[in-house]
This record gives C-alpha cells, sequence and structure tokens, in this order.
C-alpha cells in the first residue's frame, strides 16, 4: 500500500514541478521578450526551466505511455477506454493547438516581411547612393583645391609660409590647413577654430597613402568634415617637402540630410538583420510555448483518463471478485457523482450478498445438521424405514430395516426394490404386499404382514405414506414397518405364563382333596364292598389317583413353565456339561444310542447352568420320547464352538433320527402345546426356546434331509457376544428389558 | 583552445535540445549557414609596466570576426569588443581573492555614407574611423599604456597574478537577437584568459 502511494506522491511533486516550471518559464519568457535588461540575467535559468519542464513532462508522458502501451498488451480492464480517452483529449487539444501555431507562425512570418517593403529598400539606397554622390562631388572639389594650395606653397619661402597658409585657407573656405614635414614634423597651421588646439600627428591612414604619393581625401563620419591630404615639392627640388592637410566642412544643411540619411539608412539595415533572427526568436518562444502547452496537454489527457477510469477498473476488478465467489470486496467510494453512486451501490450490493451468503451458508449447515441427526436416529432406531421413490427405487433405508428384512438395503440405494427382492425370499414377500398396495393406487395404508422365512414366521406391522414430491422427485413413498414377531411371541408367553399360573393355582387346589378323598372312599369302602364292587370302586379310585398325580405332573410343569427364576450367569465348561447329562440318559438303558460330538479344548461360556443344562435335558428327553415307537433310535448331541459372523458363539445341535416334525406345524413348534409325541404336555421345547431366548440366543427347529428332528441352538458364548446378537436382532432388547 | 571549450558547451546543449522536436527543427532552419568564416579571438601577448606608480598595461590582440559578426557590421548592427582585466591575489590555503576587475569595452562600426568603420572608447568617449576593417581592427588589436590600477591600493607582501581576455559583447543587442546569439557559435567570440604575474 505504501509503495503506490509514493509513487503516487511522486507523480504528483513531478506533474506539479512540470507545470510550475513550465508556467513560470512561459512568464519569464514572455517578460523577457519585451525587456532587454532582464534577458541576460534570467536567460539561462528561463532555459533551464524551460527544458526541465519540458523534460519532465516529456519523462512523464514516456513513463505514462509505456504504462498505457503495457495495460493494452495485458488486456488490463479499462486500459482500453483509457486508450480512447487519452487519444480523445489529445486529438482535441493537439488539433485547435497546431491550428493557432500555424496561424501564428504564418502570422509572424508574413506581419515581419510586410515591415521591409523592397522599394523602401531601394529608395534607402538611392537616397544613400545621392548624398554619397554629393558628398564625393565636394570631396573632389576639396582636394583640387587642397592640390593647388599645395603647388603654390611650393613657391612660398619659410617664412611666409604661415602668412600665406591663413590666406590660402581663407581663400578656400578650409577649416584647418596643417603642413607636416619630414617625420610628421608640423611645419605651420592655420585655423578658423582659435580654440582648437594643436593640430595631430598624421594618422597612419594618411602617412601610407603618401608615402606611395597619392593624394588622400576621406569623410569623417561623425563631423561630416572632408578631410584631404596631399605632398608638397618645393619648386625646383623634386624630392617632397612635406604633406598639406586640409580640413574642409561640409555645408550644414548638406551635412544634416546626409546624417540622416546615414541614420536612417543604418537603422533599416539593422531592422532588416533583426528580420530573421526575430522571426526565428519568436518562433522559438512559440514553439517552446506551443511544446509546453502541448505536453502539459497531453499529460492533462493521461490524468484525467486515469481518474476517469479508475473507479471503472475498480468496479470491474470488484465484479470479478464477486464473480469468484468474493463478496467481501468493497470498493472505495471516491467521489459524488454518478460513478461514485454506482460503486456505492455495487458495494450495498455486495454486502448484501455476502450477508445472504453467510445465511444460505448457516441455514445449510443448519439442514445438515438436522439431516445428520436424523440419519443418526434413523440407524438407531430398530423400526426399519424405507423410503421409495415413485418407481419403487430406494432413496434411503436404515439398517433396522436391512435386519429385519434379511437384505442390507442401505447399501443399495438407487436400486430397484423389486429387482433387489428376487433370492431375498422375505424382501420379496414384502415388496409384493408393498405392490399390491401401491399398484391399486393406495398410498397411505397400513398393514401387518406375516412373512415366513427360513428361520419360522415374521411378522411385521408396516405403515406407508408418501413424501412430499419436489421438482426434481415425484412423490414418492415411506414405508415403516417394525418386527414385532418377538413381541407377540412375549406378549403370546406372558399369556402362557399367565395361563399356566392360574392353571397351576386354580387346579393344583382341589387335586389334593379330590386324592385324598378318592383315597378316603377307597380305604373306608373297599374292605366292605363285594369283590365285584370292590373291583370297580379300586378301578374308579385307582384312575383317580392316577389321573390326579398326572395332572399334578401337569401342573407342576406349567407352573415350571410360568416360573421365572433370575438368570444366574456363571462361567463353565460346555464340554463337561453335556458328556454329564448325556451320561445320564446313557445310563437309563432306554435302548436309544445316544452319541456326543464335543470338543474339549472348546473356550468356556458364560451363562446360567441350570438353564442349560435344562435345555440339554429337555431336549434329548423330547427326542427319546419321540423316538418310543422308533427302532434303533439314535440321538446326536453336537456341542461346539464358533465364530458366525463374527460372532462368537456356542452350537448346540440335537438331531434325531425319528418321524421329525410336521411341516405343517414347523411354524408353531416352539408354542405351548404343539406336540407330535403320544407322550408330554406339548411344554418342552416352549420352555427350551425361552430359556435360550432369555441367554439372548436364537433357536431353529428344521427337519434333516434323511428324516428326523434337528433342533439347532447358538448361544453367545460371552457378555460382547450377547451384545453383538441383541443389536443383530432389534426388537430383542425390548424384549429383554420387559422380561428384566 | 576557448573555442574548442566553447564548441563543446554548446554542442552539450544542442545535444539536450536534439530531444525536442520544434528546437531541432529551428536549429535545422539556423543550421544552414554557406560557406563561413567562424571568426575568433585570441591574446596574443600582454604585459604590465609600473609607471609612476601606476600599472599599465600593452597587450596584442588578435581579433577575426566571424562571418555573420561581419554580416551584423555590415548592416550598420555596431558590435562592442570588450576588454577583461583581472588582478587576482593569491592565497595559500585559500581560494584565491579576486582584488579588482575592469573592463573596456570599444564600439567598432561600420558607416555606411562614409563608407568607414568607427572605433570608439565606450569607457572615454574617444574615436577613430579607419578607411578599412583590417586598419580598424588593427587599432583595437594594440592596446598601449592602458591604466590598469595603482600600486599604492595592493598589499605590499602579496603575490597578484593579472589576467585579460577579450570578448564579443552582445548585451546591448535587442533580446530576440540575444536568444538567437545564444545558440550561435559565430556569435560565441571569446579568448582565453591570458595569464601572467603582476611585477612590482
Amino acid at each position: 500500500m505504501a509503495a503506490p502511494t509514493l509513487k503516487r506522491a511522486i507523480y504528483i511533486i513531478l506533474a506539479a514541478t512540470g507545470v510550475g516550471l513550465a508556467l513560470v518559464a512561459l512568464f519569464l519568457l514572455s517578460r523577457t521578450a519585451q525587456n532587454s535588461d532582464d534577458f541576460d540575467r534570467l536567460h539561462n535559468v528561463i532555459l533551464s526551466i524551460n527544458i526541465a519542464g519540458v523534460f519532465v513532462l516529456f519523462m512523464l508522458l514516456v513513463g505514462n505511455l509505456a504504462r498505457l502501451l503495457r495495460e493494452y498488451r495485458g488486456h488490463v480492464p479499462g486500459a482500453k477506454l483509457k486508450a480512447r480517452i487519452v487519444g480523445m483529449f489529445v486529438g482535441l487539444a493537439v488539433l485547435p493547438l497546431l491550428v493557432v501555431f500555424y496561424f501564428s507562425m504564418q502570422f509572424i512570418n508574413k506581419g515581419i516581411d510586410t515591415w521591409f517593403n523592397v522599394e523602401v529598400k531601394a529608395g534607402m539606397e538611392n537616397a544613400l547612393r545621392l548624398s554619397r554622390s554629393a558628398l564625393e562631388m565636394q570631396m573632389r572639389e576639396h582636394l583640387n583645391s587642397t592640390q593647388e594650395i599645395a603647388q603654390r606653397l611650393g613657391n612660398v619661402s619659410g617664412r611666409q609660409l604661415v602668412f600665406e597658409l591663413s590666406m590660402l585657407r581663407r581663400e578656400s573656405g578650409a577649416s584647418e590647413i596643417t603642413i607636416y614635414g619630414s617625420n610628421n614634423r608640423i611645419l605651420a597651421t592655420s585655423s578658423d577654430r582659435s580654440l582648437a588646439g594643436l593640430p595631430r600627428p598624421l594618422i597612419e591612414e594618411v602617412r601610407v597613402q603618401m608615402q606611395q604619393d597619392r593624394p588622400y581625401v576621406a569623410l569623417d563620419p561623425e563631423d561630416y568634415e572632408i578631410r584631404t591630404a596631399v605632398t608638397f615639392s618645393v619648386s625646383g627640388r623634386g624630392q617632397p617637402a612635406g604633406v598639406v592637410l586640409a580640413h574642409y566642412p561640409v555645408p550644414e544643411r548638406l551635412a544634416r540630410m546626409a546624417n540622416s540619411v546615414d541614420k536612417s539608412y543604418r537603422e533599416y539595415q539593422q531592422l532588416e538583420f533583426l528580420r530573421e533572427p526575430l522571426k526565428s526568436t519568436f518562433s522559438l518562444t512559440l514553439t517552446v510555448v506551443l511544446m509546453l502547452s502541448l505536453l502539459t496537454a497531453i499529460y492533462g489527457a493521461f490524468v484525467l483518463s486515469r481518474r476517469l477510469v479508475a473507479p471503472i477498473q475498480d468496479l470491474v476488478a470488484g465484479t470479478r471478485a464477486v464473480a469468484e465467489g468474493d463478496f467481501d470486496m468493497r470498493l472505495p467510494t471516491p467521489t459524488r457523482d454518478e460513478i461514485g453512486f454506482l460503486i456505492s451501490s455495487f458495494n450495498d450490493m455486495t454486502q448484501r450478498l455476502a450477508s445472504a451468503r453467510r445465511e444460505a451458508s448457516l441455514s445449510q449447515a443448519l439442514v445438515e445438521a438436522e439431516r445428520a441427526n436424523l440419519e443418526v436416529i434413523l440407524a438407531r432406531l430398530s423400526t426399519g424405514v424405507l423410503a421409495l421413490e415413485s418407481d419403487m427405487r430406494i432413496r434411503t433405508a436404515n439398517r433396522a430395516s436391512g435386519a429385519i428384512l434379511n437384505v442390507s438395503l442401505e447399501n443399495h440405494v438407487g436400486e430397484s426394490l423389486v429387482d433387489l427382492a428376487k433370492g431375498h425370499p422375505l424382501l420379496d414377500q414384502f415388496v409384493d404386499v408393498a405392490q399390491v398396495h401401491l399398484g391399486a393406487g393406495e398410498t397411505d395404508w397400513r398393514e401387518q404382514i406375516v412373512l415366513r422365512g427360513e428361520v419360522g414366521r415374521r411378522v411385521l406391522t408396516c405403515a406407508c405414506t408418501t413424501l412430499p414430491g419436489d421438482e426434481d422427485h415425484a412423490a414418492g413413498y415411506v414405508i415403516v414397518f417394525d418386527d414385532i414377531t418377538a413381541l407377540l411371541q412375549a406378549q403370546r408367553d406372558a399369556a402362557w405364563g399367565e395361563v399356566a399360573r392360574r392353571l397351576a393355582h386354580e387346579i393344583k387346589n382341589p387335586l389334593t382333596p379330590i386324592q385324598l378323598s378318592a383315597e378316603r372312599l377307597r380305604r373306608k369302602y373297599l374292605d366292605s364292598m363285594s369283590e365285584e364292587e370292590a373291583q370297580v370302586l379300586d378301578r374308579a379310585t385307582h384312575t383317580i389317583v392316577q389321573q390326579v398325580e398326572a395332572m399334578k405332573e401337569m401342573v407342576n410343569a406349567f407352573s415350571d413353565y410360568a416360573r421365572t427364576p433370575d438368570i444366574e450367569i456363571g462361567k463353565f465348561s460346555m464340554d463337561k456339561l453335556a458328556h454329564e447329562v448325556v451320561d445320564l440318559y446313557r445310563a437309563q438303558e432306554s435302548g436309544i444310542e445316544i452319541v456326543l460330538t464335543s470338543d474339549p479344548t472348546m473356550p468356556m461360556i458364560e451363562a446360567d447352568i441350570g438353564r442349560v443344562r435344562q435345555i440339554l435335558h429337555n431336549l434329548i428327553r423330547n427326542a427319546t420320547e419321540a423316538l418310543e415307537n422308533t427302532d434303533a433310535g439314535r440321538i446326536d448331541v453336537h456341542v461346539s464352538a464358533a465364530e458366525i459372523d463374527t460372532v462368537n458363539v456356542m452350537l448346540i445341535k440335537v438331531e434325531d433320527n425319528g418321524p421329525g416334525f410336521r411341516e405343517a406345524s414347523l411354524s408353531q413348534v416352539f408354542d405351548p402345546y404343539v406336540t407330535t409325541k403320544p407322550k408330554g404336555t406339548g411344554l418342552g421345547l416352549a420352555i427350551v426356546k425361552k430359556l435360550v431366548e432369555e441367554h439372548m440366543g436364537t433357536i431353529r427347529a428344521y427337519n434333516g434331509k434323511e428324516g428326523g428332528a434337528v433342533i439347532s441352538i447358538r448361544l453367545p458364548l460371552n457378555e460382547a457376544a450377547r451384545e453383538a446378537m441383541i443389536a443383530k436382532a432389534p426388537g430383542r432388547a425390548e424384549l429383554r428389558r420387559e422380561r428384566a | 583552445m576557448s573555442r574548442a571549450v566553447i564548441k563543446q558547451h554548446h554542442s552539450l546543449w544542442y545535444r539536450v535540445l536534439l530531444g525536442l522536436p520544434a528546437l531541432l527543427a529551428l536549429g535545422s532552419s539556423l543550421g544552414q549557414d554557406e560557406i563561413e568564416r567562424e571568426g575568433y579571438f585570441e591574446v596574443r601577448s600582454a604585459s604590465t609596466e609600473l609607471v609612476g606608480g601606476v600599472h599599465t598595461l600593452d597587450a596584442r590582440l588578435q581579433l577575426v570576426l566571424s562571418s555573420e559578426a561581419l554580416a551584423a557590421l555590415s548592416s550598420g548592427v555596431p558590435l562592442t569588443i570588450e576588454l577583461q582585466m583581472e588582478i587576482i591575489r593569491e592565497r595559500r590555503f585559500y581560494i584565491d581573492d579576486l582584488t579588482a576587475e575592469l573592463a573596456v569595452r570599444y564600439e567598432l562600426e561600420y558607416r555606411p555614407l562614409s563608407q568607414r568603420y568607427i572605433v570608439r572608447n565606450l569607457n572615454s568617449g574617444d574615436q577613430d574611423s579607419f578607411a578599412t576593417l583590417y586598419s580598424a581592427l588593427n587599432s583595437l588589436g594594440r592596446v598601449q599604456d592602458l591604466p590598469l590600477l595603482d600600486d599604492a591600493l595592493l598589499e605590499n607582501d602579496k603575490r597578484y597574478r593579472v589576467r585579460v581576455r577579450v570578448l564579443l559583447n552582445t548585451q546591448q543587442y535587442p533580446a530576440p537577437l540575444r536568444l538567437l546569439f545564444f545558440w550561435r557559435d559565430q556569435w560565441q567570440l571569446q579568448s582565453d584568459w591570458f595569464e601572467w604575474q603582476l611585477q612590482r
């Protein structure tokens, strides 16, 4: 910021100096051109100032021009406009200046020339010649007189010389006659000027003439006196004896006129001589003035164009910055004119744009945050949420939806749900139901769906509604569904538990009095009855007691089912437990072969040992009961640890070679009172399922490939595995809590 | 020597002016000279003599007028030839002191009517006329017994030197002429300083 300011200041100083110098120079020039006294004193100063002014302006102009060219070539915004303005101003300034210059030059040259008329000049020369010939005539006459005097003096003796000289002077009209002897000695003199001093010695000019024996005649240019000199010889002698110098006055009128002619001619000649220098000087002055004016005008054009274009350049830079997304640009408002108004409007605009953008980004961030929140909520939701486009493509799906429908829907966003359903039986049934509704034009519906899968029934409650559409998206749908299988099961289990408890309570109470009454009847009346009657009574009471006993057993079983003691998790060896239980059944020698496959090195399991033992008991007893009518019955018990889907589980599988489950009741084998066996309460598998679920494990019942029933159980090995299994099966946690 | 210096000085001015088109054009118009005589002034010899307590100057000057000066003279323009004299006290550890300066100006003029040249001493008013320019310049170039300075005005134990030069003075001309003469070599007639020790 400092450098441009400094540069600007230097430019301004230079410009001011240039203009100031030029003005001073012009003033001085104009003054000195008229007043010659100051000229010498100021001449050098004026010239220096002039040249400095012109030089400064010239340098400024060169700098400006170079800059303009550079900007023009570099396509700097505003450069073209600046060039045009400069060109326009220069044109405006230069043309009139040149016209004025041309006419001034013409005027000076022609004007000065007209002062010098050819005829005047010829007249002057003629006047001069005329005067000169008039004077020459006089001079010739006077020379003749002097020569006569010299002749006459040759005959005069030395003593009479002075007297004779005065006489001759008066006769000839001379003002002074002097006779010089050899060595310029003055022999005699006569003058009409009494006060005049001694005559001066012969000047060299005269002596030279005399030495060459030639007469001398000259006109004194100041006094208008004709001077003549001739040699004279004494008669009889050949050698010249001396020189006679005679001064004759020119008649006063003639002298005055001659002087006037001489003076006028000289003045005219001087003027004539001055003519060219005068023209040159005026031209020079005019040219310097023109140069200064021209350079100043051109420089002014540069300055003006820069001032005019600067705000426009700012504006261009500003709009560029705005186009590039920089809304924080503020332009300086230099003036209060229209351009200033434009710039302040621009500033307002960018300010508004900036605040609008800030608000937009703020609200966008808000939306993003909302969206993120929603996603987190959706992800954590145990309810499946599936948003579909109108053409059944997946818009969004949460993780729970995938878990419920057994397809990771969240990874197939944008794909068609119908295409995805192929090969996924649960999803296929789900899509069928949905398509039925949507195909019928129903967009808001609610239904409970029962899906049949490999692991049994799955009951979902579905609710569908339309999503609000916008310009880009046609209205889609959102289907919200919950897996309520576990819930229903829990409700059923709870109902059964309640039933069992009531039964146990309501039925068990009268059973004992019934049994006691029957035994009392028997004891009291058996002996007193006839044999035939006694047999009837015996059989009847026996049946009553037996049936009551059976009922008690049944009621106890119900009571067991309903009882839910607190689960006690402990660490124990599954291998050891399996061997204990299996050995117990082997000892009964029921004729059924029990084969245990177990790995002694598998890790310990964290579970309620009592419950797991009961599971094994129930399963083996269930299998044993199922094999009652089967020859060479065999039970295979597999116990192993494995990692399935990154979860460590204990696998327990009990397989028999009996008749297996009836296909029709396969999905309800775990419900109480569902049994295919001749014996049993129908509660064995229900209790097993309950126990497994209390451990957050899973249980499956199916028929083996070679017939026979297979019960497969997965129990979590530890707490971490239990958590993982809860997460994988939504609804279980609620169930667990509910139970807790 | 002096002319060379002057010429160099002026060519520098010209060079500065070369950048300015208008003056360049003017210079070219002024440059159209015929075969010309440049002219020069020179002090051939000079000496002082102490006569009756007054130092008098004897000098021989070579005055050769340039063509332009001659043309001006024949047009009736009087030329002023100035003889400048300076007496300088020499100082050992300081710049020399100008004790006295003296200028004698002569005017040389041609009278067309009488066709004679007038030489006028502007200081004393004495004048002579000559039939030829040669004799006029000859007379001008012979300076004899020009009283310079009273010896009493000088300090006894100091050393002085005298220097003289002769130049064509253009100050009396009108301004337009002088502006022009400033740029013309032919009007820059000026001799070098002729310098010698003052004998006492």
